[in-house]
């Protein structure tokens, strides 16, 4: 504070003083952005070719040789900034603003690649991991959706260390269920979805994803399904830069479900009784016990527990640290980094101290613990030899309870009545579910003495790699060489009592009895002693290496070619659970080699030809290689004079188009298909005293001509920057073609006797269009951004061996890959209705009554049955997304902000997701239909789970909804406190405020209590998505 | 110069770091045909692995079969006690279509074994089996017959379900081959498996030439037995003058032909003919012990082996034992219950059987004990209670009987076991697929069919209910009616086989074969018995607990998968469906 009086003082004095000499005037200040200091920033004296880039810690120091008295700060994917030299201060202190729309922003695309925007010819997409560092999910690609055109990504669960999104580029296009599964290349070490997940952002420098034929096709046969590309930060020289990050945030479930208390639940369950003319009702559902639900007189004996609120806790915290240090000299330069990552889950920890009675010791909660390191170090061995070597492991523990699916045994009405017991008996002991078939010890009971699952993992990379320059050749020709290695190993641990059923009771509040459970068939509870008991799961070794020339030079400032000859080989050994699978430790080897030519004329008129010649040993020889081209156009039409005198002001408007063939080796089961393979199956026993010996049995045919699948892929896009950068547009559409896709021959009569090995015959097409708008400019002193960020896709089954079905309406050939099928909702019978002999009723037991839903009857038969399911609805995958990013900059305050939503898919749910006396009774159930109810929300309430109600037996587009959601996904507001201001010499620091997932707005929630990205059928099985809310500190020094 | 030396060692070592080729011999424990029909291998241990997989596939063990119910809970034998909807009550009420198959309907399950089978059949000559059978011939052409009888059964079991089926052969079909097979006719089948079994029968083992460590092949008696029953489906009502198609030669004959009946008769008779088996002196004995040493037990004739255990008494033992565990899986009928006789013999029905209905469990045909568990019925040492409220039948959510009665047959004899808490211990449940006791009732309603009711008619229903330990009466006649005609023959010889073969997976077939089967589901729900305790008094009253349907004619067949007719144009469905 003093330190700042000072400054104000001087300032003071020298406000009116005259213009001193600016000649030989040394400039010293700091650049940065929002995040903090900007190594590598240039700063320039305005009108001279005087230039400076800043340090590692931002800092800069210039000597002024001209007299215009301004400085220009520039730097990649930022607004250019001018600033004045006042007269007599000698420190700057800049902030640059990113503007992802900036014409020369440049973007990785693999091998080393890069290329700026202005003379790109594929559909590319890129994103500054900075924009997502401050995000507080655990998974990248969780922070990821809504900001990149064409990455759709849905996040299926919320449970800490499995709460990854799936995600595609430009949707899903095979019918091969991990056939759309794009390449995620990690600094171009291949990785899959768990392993991205467990990636640390901090460690992240950018994202880019890859999307048509021309910027994939040099990954030919891995690059059908788009490719995502993560580069690693690396060390700029300069003396030793310690960033210090620490963070804690509170989660929460998206959505708390509501379930009916002991009260309204009895009476519905008497009313279902009472609808199926049934009198022997069940245990607890007398007209005294609901009396007692009623007044509440009797916790004891009629209790009335909530046991979602019971069990979970409503905010439970996470912690996040990181320390980075990076630096170095001009020969060599590191990148240090270390994290911790810990996630707790939402159930109360029985095991180790709530509920004070009984606990054991063990943790049954369940968490997420990540410890992440990385070192990357650059080092100049000779002027043209660079060497680098990077070494990262990831160590995580995932927790949860053994054997136990918490939400899913909680929406499951079979397991506990709100009625059945209550959380705890009066004596201390454990209570039982004593009124259900299972007769249940309590969750609480299962969660203290049920012990835990442990997933420890630990993931290992090492690339080294070396990058000759052969300027002496010729200028611009280099050669890079890679080899890498990566490995995955996972074990579970388990520590639980075998048959963990442990003691517990039933208070007769009456006499004050305890009974002791003795099971549902008398078995009784085992008091089983601690054991623990563990297997490996995952063992993955991966080698990959890579030898490239490249070679990026311009002639006579027009002519400028950019290209790469590459030769590529990995090896995968999968050890994978050698317990089970027979086939698995089945290496699998890929080999490729790819060439690349890029030309542009005067970043003009541009080419790019890409050719891939691939091979894959899942496949026969002769079957093995493929040969992927592909070639890209583009004309920036602004560059043309006539252009530029009608639009001045447009700065960019290129018009591309490629056209390719990419492959995609992805080939189901562990396995060489071409194969045929016998194995083990069921023992069988011959003698008198017989022991079961092992049998041996035919597999699948094998198929020599399988191969990989192709996809055809044409994209045309539009590239505008208009009213000097402000405005920035990225337009593509796209078509692709997916042919010889491997399916299973639907249409081979089963006299064959026989599996059959998938063959190349499936075909689909998908199609959409991409769209990101931007508008970022300056009002005063506010920096504003606002976009949006568009997403559709649709694709469409054009062949898939199925066989002929009985009514059109029955085929899926035409409809999107994996269209759900079901009935048509045509209001609920009547009376008249099941009387008449003219309306179709279904085949069920238990005949329809009024009440119950009724089905069109497609083929006019009378019956309701499969011939009558048709295409209803969409996809569980999102058709369109959209993304709203807002960021607004002010001093040192920034607010980033994204809308995040998405459309046109399905969402269904099924048994104790809903059914009644499977689910637990839910608000809906309520509105149920009745005599005096004709017009509900929900059909008869019924005890049989096999009438035409049940959504199991009878999908139908009554229970599928045609979801969509809005989420304010994510909300960055941050302040960094002015270089002037930081205490003990600190070199930046910067405070917080973050949240993920913060409000949600649905269609779902009408009629299902899930998340709105849960997939189908899981409602009531899926651990709640969260919202996270979040405060943290980062530190420079 | 050195420089370019440098990099060339690093390009050499970065690519030499990968494996220089692709595997040229896949890798991994991946078995081939070569390694199962080992050419070098004189033991052929893998090929005999191989066949027993045939084994495993086309004999599955019929406890508890159907999702865990008998089959025979899908008659009017009894039902499930499950409190769900079980795949047996889909079938008994009739709710299965081409679209949505039943729970027996292995269509594909069956082709699959057919050409397991054929891949044993075509390759097993490859390998240089050196074996030897105790007779000292070589075991090679045993297994080889044992693969083909295999595959002869699993046709029968498919000509059951869906009349006549394509006959594919020895043909190993390869992807590229035309699968579009017409369906062969009912006859073409049936002289497919009678021809089948008479050509593997004498390079079987006979049954009492097998060694203990081959105990549970087939053996030539096996083959014979299922030429019997084979020939006993062709000649039987449904088929025999009483096809639901007119002349569809798909679902029977054209017309009846009482030779057909002599056939079954004869192929029963050359059984009979060899003396080898008998009926073992207590009926319990026939479901629980092995043949040990061989030829020991010398009843069961084709059965599927299975190791010891107690998991059919877990299964379907009444709920009430405790710690015994007891899943009362399946409620036998009251119908099945009023099948068995007085122990004089006499139906429940004839005045002078002495039935009392208020004390209907006494003084019965010996065999109700040994097949169902009824109310007072001794088991590990306490009574069965299966009135409203018993041990047995608590009420509330579990399963629980539905009839009152409990499935007691194949069970350990755990009758006065006394032990706390109770347990059951390992037992042997072989599963019977033909006893000499089927083969005499084959023999008897053959014969009844083509001579009458003869001497050696009334000989072998004497001879059951001798071994059942009903009392011969002063007449010898074991309660049976002497001077029967055919037609009070041939119901008596049906209620016997309904008794004697209750739970073998029998009564199903047999109602539908002769052709009753509409009117054993249609004719009235399947009945079960309310038992009320009034201080040491009991009363019964028959109660309705399942209504059954059967769509006449159509259910006498499964409909052939939908699939299947769509994917080949020559493949009729069967009527109606």
């Amino acid at each position: 504070m003093r330190k700042l009086l000072l400054y104000v003082c001087i300032l003071a004095l020298v406000l009116d003083v005259q213009a001193v000499l600016a000649q030989g005037r040394v400039i010293t200040g700091t650049v940065r952005d929002q995040y903090g200091p900007l190594s590598g920033a240039t700063v320039t004296e305005a009108g001279t070719k005087n230039s400076v880039p800043t340090n590692n810690k931002g800092e800069f120091r210039i000597v002024l040789k001209g007299a215009a008295g301004k400085l220009v700060i520039s730097y990649v994917n930022y607004v250019k900034q001018e600033v004045a030299i006042k007269r007599g201060s000698d420190n700057i202190d800049v902030k640059l603003e990113q503007n992802t729309s900036s014409m020369d922003e440049v973007t990785v695309t693999g091998f080393g690649q890069a290329k700026p925007r202005t003379t790109m010819t594929g559909a590319v997409s890129s994103i500054n991991a900075k924009e997502i560092e401050d995000i507080p999910t655990s998974s990248v690609q969780n922070a990821l959706a809504g900001r990149l055109p064409g990455f759709v990504a849905v996040q299926r669960s919320g449970q800490p260390g499995h709460d990854a999104s799936d995600f595609f580029i430009r949707g899903v296009n095979s019918l091969n269920s991990s056939g759309s599964t794009p390449l995620i290349l990690v600094d171009d070490i291949e990785y899959d979805y768990d392993q991205l997940s467990q990636i640390n952002v901090n460690e992240i420098e950018s994202i880019t994803i890859l999307k048509d034929a021309s910027s994939t096709a040099i990954y030919g046969i891995k690059g059908a399904n788009g490719v995502l590309l993560v580069t690693t930060k690396r060390g700029v020289a300069g003396r030793p830069k310690f960033t210090l990050r620490g963070e804690t945030g509170f989660q929460q479930p998206v959505l708390t479900p509501k379930f009916l208390d002991s009260y309204n639940s009895a009476l519905l369950v008497r009313q279902a009784y009472a609808n199926d003319g049934l009198t022997n009702l069940p245990p607890m559902v007398s007209d005294a016990d609901i009396a007692h639900y009623k007044s509440g007189d009797d916790p004891y004996g009629h209790p009335d527990i909530n046991w979602y609120k019971a069990i979970n806790r409503h905010t439970v915290e996470q912690v996040n640290a990181n320390l980075d240090v990076s630096g170095g000299t001009h020969n060599v330069k590191y990148f240090i980094t270390g994290g911790v990552f810990s996630q707790n889950g939402n159930v109360r920890n029985f095991g180790t101290s709530q509920g004070g009675v009984n606990s054991q010791g063990v943790n049954n909660n369940y968490f997420y613990n990540r410890y992440n390191v990385r070192s990357n170090l650059d080092i100049q061995a000779t002027k043209n030899l660079s060497l680098r070597m990077d070494v990262s492991t990831r160590y995580m523990d995932i927790n949860q309870p053994s054997n136990q699916n918490v939400t899913a045994d909680i929406f499951n009405y079979n397991d506990f009545h709100p009625f059945s017991a209550p959380f705890i008996n009066p004596n201390g002991s454990f209570a039982y579910a004593f009124d259900t078939q299972g007769q249940l010890p309590t969750l609480n009971a299962l969660l203290a003495s049920g012990g835990y699952t442990r997933d420890r993992r630990t993931d290992f990379n090492a690339l080294l790699g070396f990058d000759e320059k052969l300027n002496d050749i010729t200028e611009g020709l280099a050669l890079t060489g890679r080899l890498a290695y990566s490995s995955q190993q996972e074990s579970v641990l388990t520590l639980n009592h075998a048959f963990a059923n442990p003691p517990s009771y039933h208070y007769n509040p009456t006499d004050g009895s305890y009974l002791l459970n003795t099971g549902p068939n008398g078995g009784g509870y085992v008091e089983g002693v601690w054991s623990s008991s563990g297997y490996p799961d995952l063992d993955i070794q991966n080698v990959d290496a890579q030898v490239y020339f490249s070679y990026d030079r311009t002639f006579a400032r027009a002519h400028h070619f950019n290209s790469l000859l590459l030769w590529h080989e990995q090896t995968t050994r999968n050890d994978d659970n050698p317990l089970l699978a027979q086939v698995a430790a089945v290496p699998s080897k890929f080999r490729g080699y790819s060439l690349k030519i890029g030309y542009d004329y005067k970043q003009k008129y541009l080419v790019d030809l890409n050719a891939a010649l691939n091979g894959s040993d899942r496949f026969h020889a002769q079957k093995r290689n493929g040969f992927f081209p592909a070639v890209g156009l583009g004309w920036n039409i602004a560059k043309e004079k006539f252009f530029g005198d009608v639009l001045p002001k447009v700065n960019l408007f290129k018009l591309r188009a490629t056209y390719g063939v990419v492959g995609s080796d992805v080939a189901p089961g562990n396995q060489y298909l071409y194969q045929q393979v016998y194995n083990n199956g069921s023992n069988y026993s011959f003698g008198q005293q017989p022991q079961g010996q092992a049998t041996v049995y035919e597999g699948p045919l094998g198929n020599n001509n399988v191969t990989w699948s192709k996809s055809r892929k044409t994209d045309f896009g539009l590239d505008m920057n208009l009213f000097g950068d402000k405005l920035s547009s990225t337009t593509d559409y796209f078509h692709e073609y997916v042919f010889d896709q491997l399916v299973t021959p639907g249409n081979v009569p089963l006299i064959l006797g026989i599996g059959l090995s998938p063959t190349n015959v499936g075909i689909t097409t998908n199609q959409g269009w991409e769209e990101t708008l931007t508008w970022s400019a300056t009002a005063g002193k506010v920096f504003y951004s606002i976009g949006i960020v568009y997403t559709h896709n649709r694709n469409k089954v054009i062949y898939e061996a199925e066989a002929s079905p009985r009514y059109p309406w029955l085929a899926v050939t035409g409809h999107q890959i994996n269209q759900p099928f079901g009935y048509i909702f045509q209001g609920y019978y009547t009376q008249d209705d099941i009387t008449s002999g003219k309306v179709a009723k279904p085949n069920t037991a238990a005949p329809p009554v009024a009440g119950d839903i009724k089905y069109k009857d497609l083929n006019g038969d009378g019956v309701i049955d499969q011939n009558d399911e048709q295409a209803i609805g969409r996809p569980n995958i999102p058709n369109t997304t959209v993304g709203l990013p807002i960021k607004l900059g002010y001093k040192g305050f920034d607010l980033s902000i994204l809308f995040q939503g998405a459309f046109q898919y399905s969402l269904s749910a099924i048994g104790t997701g809903i059914e009644p006396f499977q689910s637990q009774w839910q608000p809906i159930h309520q509105d149920a239909w009745t005599p005096t109810n004709t017009n509900p929300k929900f059909p008869r309430l019924t005890t049989d789970p096999t009438t035409i109600n049940s959504p199991t037996n009878y999908m139908s587009d009554f229970w599928l909804v045609n979801a969509h959601y809005i989420r304010l996904k994510t909300v960055d507001l941050s302040y960094q406190l002015s270089k002037k201001s930081l205490p003990f010499h600190l070199a930046s620091a910067r405070i917080y405020l973050s949240a993920y997932n913060l409000i949600t707005w649905t269609n779902v929630w009408k009629k299902y209590q899930t998340d709105p990205e849960a997939q189908s059928n899981t409602v009531g099985d899926a651990y709640m998505n969260n919202r996270v809310l979040n405060v943290g500190i980062q530190v420079g020094l | 110069m050195r420089k370019y030396c440098l990099i060339l060692g690093l390009c050499i070592g970065v690519m030499s770091a990968c494996q220089k080729n692709y595997e040229s011999v896949p890798l991994g424990q991946q078995a081939t045909l070569d390694d199962v029909f080992n050419t070098q291998d004189s033991s052929g241990q893998q090929a005999i692995l191989y066949l027993s997989n045939c084994y495993l596939e086309a004999l599955p063990s019929g406890h508890n079969r159907i999702t865990g119910d008998y089959l025979d809970a899908a008659s009017d034998d009894a039902v499930s006690s499950s409190n769900t909807v079980s795949a047996v009550q889909m079938i008994a009420t009739g709710q299965y279509t081409a679209a949505s198959p039943n729970a027996d309907d292995d269509w594909a399950y069956n082709y699959n074994v057919i050409r397991d089978c054929n891949v044993f059949i075509k390759y097993i000559y490859r390998v240089p089996l050196i074996l030897l059978l105790p007779d000292g011939r070589k075991a090679i052409g045993a297994l080889r017959s044992e693969a083909r009888f295999l595959r002869a059964f699993t046709y029968y079991r498919l000509l059951q379900r869906y009349g006549g089926v394509p006959l594919v052969g020895d043909t190993l079909f390869s992807i590229t081959d035309n699968v579009q097979l017409p369906r062969n006719s009912f006859s073409d089948c049936v002289n497919y498996i009678v021809s089948e079994c008479n050509n593997i029968k004498d390079s079987l083992r006979t049954a009492m030439g097998v060694d203990a460590g081959n105990y549970g092949r087939i053996t030539r008696e096996a083959a014979m037995a299922l030429k019997t029953q084979t020939l006993l489906l062709a000649a039987s009502p449904l088929y025999n003058g009483g096809n639901i198609d007119g002349s569809d030669p798909l679902t029977g004959y054209p017309s009846f032909d009482a030779t057909r009946w002599q056939a079954a008769a004869q192929a029963a008779q050359d059984i009979m003919n060899l003396g080898v088996f008998k009926l073992t002196p207590s009926f319990y004995d026939a479901f629980t012990t092995q043949a040990i040493p061989v030829g020991s037990n010398p009843e069961v004739i084709l059965w599927v082996q299975s190791g010891a255990s107690e998991s059919i008494e877990t299964k379907n033992s009444p709920v009430g034992y405790g710690s015994a565990g007891g899943g009362g899986q399946t409620s036998p009928s009251q119908a099945l219950v009023d099948a068995f006789p007085m122990s004089n013999g006499l139906a429940i029905t004839n005045p002078a059987s002495g039935y009392n209905p208020l004390n209907p469990y006494d003084n019965r045909d010996p065999r109700l004990a040994a097949t169902i568990f009824y109310n007072g019925h001794l088991w590990l040492n306490r009574a069965v209670q299966t009135y409203d409220g018993g041990l047995d039948k608590p009420g509330g959510t579990s399963a629980e009987t539905k009839t009152g009665y409990y499935m007691r047959k194949f069970m350990g004899p755990f009758e006065s076991v006394s032990s706390s808490p109770p347990v059951y211990s390992n037992t042997i449940h072989d599963f019977p697929y033909c006893r000499y006791a089927e083969i005499l009732l084959d023999y008897a309603e053959a014969t009844n069919e083509a001579s009458g009711p003869t001497i050696a008619v009334y000989g072998v229903l004497d001879s059951l209910r001798k071994r059942a330990g009903i009392d011969p009466g002063t007449d010898g006649m074991y309660g049976l009616a002497a001077g029967m005609d055919q037609a009070d023959m041939r119901v008596a010889i049906q209620n016997e086989r309904r008794i004697e073969l209750a739970f073998e997976e029998h009564r199903y077939w047999d109602i539908r074969r002769w052709k009753i089967a509409a009117q054993a589901y249609n004719s009235s729900p399947v009945q079960g018995v309310d038992i009320q305790q009034f201080g040491t008094g009991l009363t019964y009253n028959r109660i309705n607990v399942l209504t059954t349907a059967f769509k006449d004619p159509q259910m006498y067949f499964y409909p052939i998968p939908y699939g299947e007719v769509v994917k080949n144009p020559q493949m009729k469905q069967n009527p109606n469906w």
